[in-house]
């Protein structure tokens, strides 16, 4: 079981549906399998955007539907957030059950129970979907099949299903007219499902050939719709005020006597908050935005600030470095048995330490909600990564049963992690509450939005390496703190360690690589001056973006003082080998283990000239991981040219390259999509990105100080993704993973500085090299 | 755009106990029954029309406070430290306007600065510049201002506290600072020249906003001519030799400055000088149009000049992409990247109409931030600068460390002057200059 | 009340003049697809055109564009089938696609004023659209096919006038 489906089971238990992550898969698929599923909740967005889909008279299952007319709609509970997850998702369901693909149509549903868990994120999309929907698909063929064959008067097993119709000699059928004339009823139990025929990966039509997305056009001409977008007759527009505070912040007094003097102004609420999630905002309501706007910002309001009203970033490193300098906190990933006595008898330790500043989402949409009461069920309609985990916190929030809540999907301009924190949602809700149901509608401008950020958290980590007589490494310790998201928001869900304790899987994943370090410890730390002052957040491909930093970083500093080349370094660490044979690989997640991602590493160093000359100052740098977390690894090896300018500082990627094994590639063109941007986030998280927290919360308001990478900051890439028929993994975030610390290691190999700093800035080139010149 | 001038009429004072009450005194012309319309040709009114538009009467006779008033109005509010003063009504109406003047008495104040009752007027009113009209040119005028609307309205009441007889501080301005006379040809040039020089130094009044003025609030003449002065908070750019953007005003920028608005090189219009080009200049023969910008381009010896132009030129669109292209990691780079350069990248030859380039504009070249400061603040309307297109407002989308970070940027990167000082509290001085004409957020 | 071209028809409003261009289009017009990012003029997403050129429209005032021409990603093509809406679908740019319209209409200005663009006159002029999802690459590739498709439309057009 992956970790993602425990902590589905958890939540499933947690949320008293007695159901685990299996029972749920078969039991949503088992039950619905009826002809005529009552749909409870009206879907909220299909693509493409055109017509009204025609009654879904045949609903073989909960997660797709045939019309008379042919069209067939699949359900799709992930949000869609530039990851044309839709497209990918469908198109499994599309080829399992040879439907014309020209006759698909996407929706984006609402909340419902049916639904399982409603979760976008950790690149699990279509790991988590693709045997659901592979099932489905069967189960609609079979009938298809079986009710075309008796239309045409053929036995069954002389018809198979191609392409929207049902072939049997030189004789065929629509979909569309099977379901016209036969109105199939039939139903499998779920263990009938599971032994449905699957189609051969030979066999597949859809799955890994280029298609355009279904969610595209309506984004080149203004009609795709955002969680911003949506309107509710009646509505009033809300800004909140900000404490200074993310927690502890208590309102003194309110004086609205300016705000009222702005045409438009409604009033402005103190909000109470039975979930805790916005304590001491004040929500202001008025007629339309830009009143909204000024009203806010001539709103007085004196908080009694929360304690950590003073506290500064380096005050949380510093935390975070006494942390690890305890050995009795925190929780241990692995702790393989000898590994003190490998440090103890080593003939050399090695040991650096790696920062991480913070960074910030800046996801294009800015944070955003509306509530409404509506026939006794709340309505929440916005942008959301996950719904079954922010639900609850409305529904405590509002005192009502989750029952009575729903939220309504919409396209999302941008997740990144931002959007699985629904906090947002709470202030439209609370503040719809006080004016007794009406709907809301609340946006932060940015300089809210960025106060108030799930930031990735700063981190520090320590890494140590026991070395041997003959160099050879005898143990590996790699600790990390920083703020653990999952703590704060589903602490619940956390995994727990080798010694039974919880811990943030997603502050950690990524240092417990498969490498042969003969004993290896990882210990993971939450940073609670961290938790205090902010709410940490995910950020797209969460610890698996700066753990590699320390780890990479680190690997190649130790090949450097043992005199190997980097490359040819971590081929022998990646030899399948380690306590418990951990480092093998398990089918089918994992098939093949570390020496899959030998093969990337292999494959990269060609592609990328490892090792001919380059002009000066200029040299490349190399990093691998496997992805995302060890349970789902995507195989990943990337590289960096850069050009170090000595007199700038100023630090120039001029090219990337990636090699990526993620099992099946279902649309090829959108893992390419994906890649790319993870790449380029990995680069401006690495140059371009970070801020710093003064005062209690994060210095940045907006672009003018934070300055993501931009159209001339992109370099040439040249990504390749391995051919492999293995079980698809996720692609939202290796792309990400590797890229800092190739660049912390090129700059090494192009000037000789090693900076454990992310991210580089132009000044710290400087400095250091200043340093080596000295020195 | 006069209303600068009376910041220095109370230095007067100093020489007010000089004043000769005889030449204070003027005689009241006599009061006139309304004029008929009907006595004025068609052709004599359309002649007037272009007077008036090339001296911008309406710019500073019709209100544009308090949601505007009617044309010729007056009530138009000029801010001086010693209090707001407001212009007269001049349409035709006789007991609040001009309407029982004679044309007389309406050159008399044109020419000599004297009102029909034989006060003197206050220098707002540039009779330093109207006194070389032509007697033929303010007959004109006196048809087309008689042959308007009759708006019965009265200004709002002066807040202008002359401690002493404002006769006898007003006579000795005059006496020290204003000589009355007729433009007179320079037969050393040709007609166009002439023609310019006649509208420029008279009806036109371009010195009065671009020489700058004494303590008393004159002109610094002779010696400081077109030197550029300040209007309005807006700096008033030289328009001689000493105007120093990189490129010169040809005759050819001139006029398309003059009459659209907007120079190919040079940019828009902003601040006051746009009505000058929108509202009155764009609506008279191109033929005077020309011959103002003939004239200015001899004034700044263009001609002498313009032989660095095109080593300017390409140096100019070389650093219009500087930091733009590739990669940079400068935070003032990337701030100007984000907030300014989509629109104000150019690349050689030449910039393109509608992408003002910085690297030649007036505004990172004259002494202070000032202009580029107000432009950033305020935008430009649709009907502003080049017709139909906008600049938008940073008055909330840049603070004023942000303003001051961009000004030291382009200044260092895009001339080769020296820096500007103070730079964040003069970001906040122009500030207090502005209404915030956009409400965003920030 | 203001009164200015939209999408070619005209159209008055009786909003306060300092309301942010953006907002009126958005919630009293009833055209979302200009976006709201960053609220500063800094990010692009609310890029429409006044009088054919790329216009911030969360800092620009209604009141500036009384009289004006103003142009938005719906109004770009009456089909919606501009040479660079079809690259951005051939080349597939779109993630999240929030930044989308502004990128788009920020590139129509791009090949009106540079019909043939360079990766620098891409650079200058795309350098203030951010794009989250970073799909700066496949934005470069359209603009350079639209343009391409422009030209050919062009040259075949001047071929049968001719």
């Amino acid at each position: 079981m992956g970790k993602l489906e425990r902590i589905a089971a958890q939540q499933d238990r947690a949320a008293g549906r007695g159901l685990s992550r299996r029972g749920f898969l078969s039991a949503a698929v088992g039950s619905s399998f009826l002809f005529g599923f009552a749909r409870e909740s009206k879907a909220a967005q299909t693509y493409p955007l055109g017509a009204p889909l025609p009654p879904p008279e045949f609903e073989p299952n909960i997660w797709c539907s045939v019309a008379p007319d042919g069209t067939i709609n699949v359900n799709i509970i992930r949000a869609e957030m530039g990851q044309h997850i839709g497209t990918a998702l469908a198109r499994i369901i599309a080829d399992e059950m040879e439907a014309d693909w020209d006759k698909v149509k996407i929706t984006y549903v609402d909340t419902d129970p049916k639904w399982g868990l409603m979760v976008t994120g950790g690149s699990w999309s279509v790991w988590m979907t693709w045997d659901v929907f592979r099932q489905a698909g069967a189960a609609a063929r079979t009938i298809l099949v079986e009710e075309g064959a008796k239309l045409l008067g053929i036995p069954a097993s002389s018809c198979h299903a191609r392409n929207g119709r049902v072939i049997g000699g030189s004789y065929s059928i629509s979909f569309g007219d099977i379901v016209a004339k036969a109105k199939p009823t039939r139903s499998f139990t779920p263990d009938q499902m599971k032994s449905l025929p699957l189609k051969p990966a030979s066999e597949r039509r859809l799955i890994g050939k280029p298609v355009k997305s279904l969610d595209i056009p309506s984004k080149t001409n203004g009609t795709a719709i955002y969680g911003i977008d949506a309107k509710i007759d009646g509505m009033v527009y809300g800004r909140p005020k900000m404490p200074p505070t993310r927690y502890g912040s208590k309102v003194v007094s309110v004086d609205d006597s300016e705000a009222k003097k702005v045409p438009g102004y409604i009033r402005y609420i103190t909000l109470e908050d039975p979930s805790d999630t916005v304590p001491g905002w004040v929500v202001v309501l008025a007629k339309s935005y830009p009143a909204a706007i000024r009203a806010t910002d001539l709103l007085k309001v004196e908080w009694t600030p929360g304690k950590t009203a003073n506290v500064t970033e380096k005050q949380i490193q510093d935390r975070g470095r006494e942390l690890i300098a305890k050995s009795d906190v925190g929780t241990m990933i692995f702790n393989d048995k000898g590994v003190d006595e490998a440090f103890k008898g080593a003939k050399r330790v090695l040991e650096q330490e790696y920062t991480c500043a913070s960074v910030m989402h800046y996801q294009l949409e800015p944070m955003n909600a509306i509530a409404q009461l509506k026939d006794g069920t709340w309505e929440v309609h916005c942008g959301n990564q996950w719904q079954t985990l922010f639900l609850p916190v409305i529904a405590k929030a509002l005192g009502v049963p989750e029952s009575k809540v729903k939220m309504v999907s919409y396209l999302l301009g941008g997740g990144f992690g931002r959007r699985l924190n629904g906090d947002y949602a709470i202030p439209a809700a609370l503040a719809s509450k006080a004016i007794g149901g009406k709907p809301v509608k609340l946006i932060l401008t940015r300089s809210d939005d960025m106060q108030f950020d799930s930031i990735r958290s700063p981190s520090v980590q320590k890494v140590r390496v026991a070395l041997d007589e003959k160099n050879t490494i005898v143990g590996f310790e790699h600790h990390a703190t920083a703020g653990w998201p999952t703590e704060v928001m589903a602490g619940p869900f956390m995994e727990k360690g080798v010694d039974g304790k919880p811990y943030d899987q997603f502050a950690i994943a990524g240092a417990d690589s498969w490498y042969d370090f003969g004993t290896f410890r990882v210990r993971a730390i939450s940073n609670d001056l961290a938790k205090e002052t902010f709410r940490p957040g995910w950020l797209r491909s969460v610890s698996a973006g700066w753990t590699p930093w320390a780890q990479e970083c680190f690997l190649d500093e130790l090949a450097h003082e043992l005199g190997k080349d980097p490359v040819a370094f971590r081929l022998e660490l990646l030899n399948g080998n380690g306590p418990e044979g951990r480092n093998k690989g398990k089918a089918p997640d994992s098939n093949g283990g570390a020496l899959r991602q030998a093969a990337v590493v292999k494959r990269l160093a060609e592609k990328a000239g490892w090792g001919k000359p380059l002009p000066k100052d200029t040299a490349l740098g190399m990093a691998t991981t496997f992805g995302q977390e060890r349970g789902m690894p995507t195989w990943t090896a990337g590289a960096v040219k850069v050009h170090v300018d000595r007199t700038t500082g100023v630090v120039t990627c001029q090219k990337i390259w990636l090699v990526l094994d993620a099992g099946t590639i279902v649309d090829p063109d959108g893992a390419l999509a994906q890649t790319e941007g993870g790449a380029l986030w990995g680069l401006s998280m690495a140059l371009c990105e970070g801020s710093e927290i003064v005062d209690g919360v994060c210095r940045d308001r907006n672009l003018d100080t934070y300055t993501p990478l931009r159209m001339p900051d992109v370099p040439e890439m040249d990504i390749e993704f391995v051919e492999s028929t293995e079980k698809p993994m996720g692609l939202g975030e290796p792309g990400v993973t590797t890229i800092g610390a190739a660049i912390g290691n090129a700059i090494f190999n192009a000037v000789g500085i090693r900076l454990r700093h992310m991210p580089v800035r132009p000044e710290d080139v400087l400095a250091a090299l200043k340093e080596k010149g000295a020195a | 755009m006069i209303k600068r001038i009376l910041t220095g009429v109370a230095g007067v004072g100093i020489v007010a106990g000089m004043g000769f009450l005889w030449y204070a005194w003027w005689p009241a012309i006599p009061k006139i029954a309304p004029v008929q319309p009907g006595q004025f040709s068609a052709e004599k009114i359309e002649r007037g029309r272009i007077v008036a538009a090339e001296s911008y009467c309406v710019e500073c006779h019709t209100r544009q406070d308090n949601g505007g008033g009617p044309m010729l109005a007056g009530d138009y509010k000029m801010e001086t430290p010693f209090g707001d003063i407001f212009s007269s009504n001049i349409t035709p109406d006789p007991e609040t306007g001009i309407g029982n003047w004679s044309e007389a008495a309406l050159r008399r104040a044109l020419q000599y600065g004297v009102s029909r009752d034989g006060s003197h007027l206050l220098p707002a009113f540039v009779y330093d510049h109207f006194t070389k009209m032509s007697d033929e040119d303010i007959s004109d005028l006196y048809a087309w201002i008689m042959t308007r609307p009759a708006v019965h309205m009265t200004r709002r009441p002066n807040g202008f506290p002359l401690s002493i007889s404002p006769r006898i501080t007003l006579a000795s301005w005059k006496l020290m600072f204003f000589t009355p006379g007729r433009y007179k040809p320079d037969p050393n040039h040709n007609a166009e020249w002439n023609r310019g020089a006649y509208l420029a130094e008279g009806a036109a009044h371009c010195g009065a906003c671009h020489t700058p003025r004494n303590l008393a609030g004159a002109e610094k003449l002779p010696g400081q001519e077109y030197d550029g002065g300040v209007v309005d908070g807006w700096i008033a750019p030289p328009l001689n030799q000493n105007n120093p953007t990189p490129v010169v005003w040809t005759e050819d920028e001139l006029y398309q400055y003059l009459r659209n608005g907007v120079a190919p090189l040079h940019g828009p219009a902003g601040g006051p000088m746009s009505p000058v080009a929108h509202d009155f200049l764009a609506t008279v023969p191109e033929s005077d149009v020309h011959a103002i910008a003939y004239y200015f381009a001899d004034k700044a010896h263009a001609a002498e000049r313009v032989s660095g132009d095109k080593a300017a030129l390409e140096h100019a669109m070389a650093d219009s992409k500087k930091d733009l292209v590739g990669f940079s990691t400068d935070p003032d780079a990337r701030l100007y990247q984000g907030a300014c350069g989509a629109c104000h990248y150019n690349a050689a030859p030449a910039p393109v109409l509608g992408r003002p380039e910085l690297a030649l504009n007036n505004a990172l070249w004259l002494k202070e931030p000032t202009n580029l400061y107000l432009v950033m603040l305020r935008g430009l309307t649709a009907k502003e600068g080049q017709s139909g297109v906008a600049m938008p407002s940073f008055y909330n989308a840049l603070n004023d460390k942000d303003m001051a970070r961009i000004a030291a940027y382009l200044r260092r990167t895009r001339t080769t002057l020296p820096p500007w000082t103070d730079l964040e509290k003069k970001a906040a001085d122009a500030r207090k200059l502005v209404e915030p004409p956009v409400n965003s957020s920030h | 009340m203001i009164k200015f071209k939209l999408n070619g028809r005209d159209v008055s409003l009786d909003v306060p003049e300092d309301t942010p261009l953006l907002w009126a289009l958005r919630d009293d017009l009833g055209l979302t697809g200009t976006k709201f990012g960053c609220g500063v003029g800094q990010c692009g997403a609310c890029t429409v055109h006044v009088g054919g050129r790329a216009t911030r429209s969360c800092v620009t005032p209604i009141s500036a564009i009384e009289g004006a021409d103003v142009t938005t990603i719906e109004g770009l093509d009456p089909e919606g089938r501009h040479p660079l809406q079809e690259a951005w679908q051939e080349i597939q740019v779109p993630q999240c696609g929030y930044c989308q319209s502004g990128q788009i209409m920020q590139a129509a200005s791009l090949l009106r004023d540079y019909p043939d663009p360079t990766d620098e006159d891409i650079d200058g002029v795309m350098g203030g659209s951010l794009c989250r999802c970073m799909t700066y690459i496949r934005i470069r590739k359209a603009i350079k096919e639209a343009a391409a498709a422009m030209k050919s439309a062009k040259t075949e057009g001047d071929h049968s006038n001719g």
